[in-house]
């Protein structure tokens, strides 16, 4: 990634960057996304850890794609691993309870990740093309939970009363 | 799979090739394209244009539904070797990608893409498409 050309953003490129969530999260998975701020984030950041030891709920997921074009830099996503599960689950059509395997969450979670940044590019610049790289998911450690990041942008959603994460550098 | 409906019912069902990096697009596609209101044959799949042309090759494909950034040969790469082919072109090409800026939809008009559908999309739109290649719109 070349500092020099890594995005500025400005105020409403977070904006568009919480829009993109939004409308990858309602045309393709039929769910609705609440905004919430940092300390409403926190709490059920607090209720997922609590959830912990109880399956897969209490490990979260990180979605990283990097993108390459007019700009270059990353767009990640941070969810906890039952959110990736009920997204992917809702993706496929799926009943509500199902199981899946572990590639299809991970893959799908990456998929999730990779329409995010697309959309948020496609909607920041119509007239530049861009290169996504592979989305790359990574199953935090038992205990690791999402702080702000220290640069770039982020927002925090709630999508099925789980908290969700995404941050652009 | 095969559906038929009153418009589609002549037709001879179509064979597909889905082109999609991603195991989950693949399967939501499959669906998808099940509940189409159209004939469907055999429905194909591949991780990359490189296992693409190999399809293309060795079966009767008459629409392909591509991703474009996929690793070893993008959607890209793989339609400009399609161009190539003069047995491929009536293949249907429809591309379904997060990348909807104009340079890239100006790209892939010039490679002969009939349809370009942009994700996230609602399992509607492809089903319209195909629709649309029953009711000859498109082919």
């Amino acid at each position: 990634m070349s500092s020099v050309k890594s995005p500025v953003l400005t105020s409403s490129d977070q904006d568009a960057l919480q829009s993109a969530v939004i409308d990858v999260c309602e045309n393709a998975y039929f769910v609705f996304v609440e905004s919430c701020d940092m300390p409403q984030f926190q709490a059920l950041v607090e209720q997922v850890k609590s959830e912990r030891g109880r399956g897969p709920s209490g490990r979260w997921l990180n979605a990283a794609v990097g993108f390459r074009g007019a700009s270059t830099g990353l767009v990640e996503v941070v969810l906890p691993e039952r959110l990736g599960t009920w997204l992917v689950v809702s993706l496929l059509g799926l009943p509500p309870e199902s199981t899946i395997k572990d590639h299809q969450l991970l893959d799908g979670v990456g998929e999730f990740a990779n329409m995010v940044c697309g959309t948020w590019l496609s909607k920041a610049n119509e007239n530049a093309s861009f290169l996504l790289d592979m989305p790359r998911v990574t199953r935090m450690a038992p205990g690791w939970i999402p702080e702000p990041p220290a640069a770039g942008a982020y927002r925090t959603v709630v999508v099925n009363d789980l908290p969700l994460e995404v941050r652009a550098r | 799979m095969s559906t038929n409906s009153q418009g589609a019912a002549t037709m001879t069902p179509l064979n597909v090739l889905i082109v999609d990096d991603s195991a989950t697009m693949r399967a939501l596609l499959y669906r998808v394209i099940g509940l189409a209101d159209l004939p469907i044959g055999a429905i194909y799949q591949a991780p990359n244009g490189a296992e693409a042309l190999k399809v293309l090759e060795t079966q009767s494909i008459q629409a392909v539904f591509t991703d474009v950034n996929m690793p070893v040969m993008n959607g890209m790469e793989l339609l400009r070797e399609m161009a190539e082919r003069p047995e491929w072109k009536d293949v249907l090409r429809i591309v379904i990608s997060t990348d909807g800026s104009r340079l890239r939809r100006e790209e892939a008009r010039d490679l002969k893409v009939s349809l370009y559908v942009e994700k996230p999309f609602r399992p509607e739109v492809v089903r319209d498409v195909l629709s649309q290649i029953a009711s000859a719109d498109v082919l």
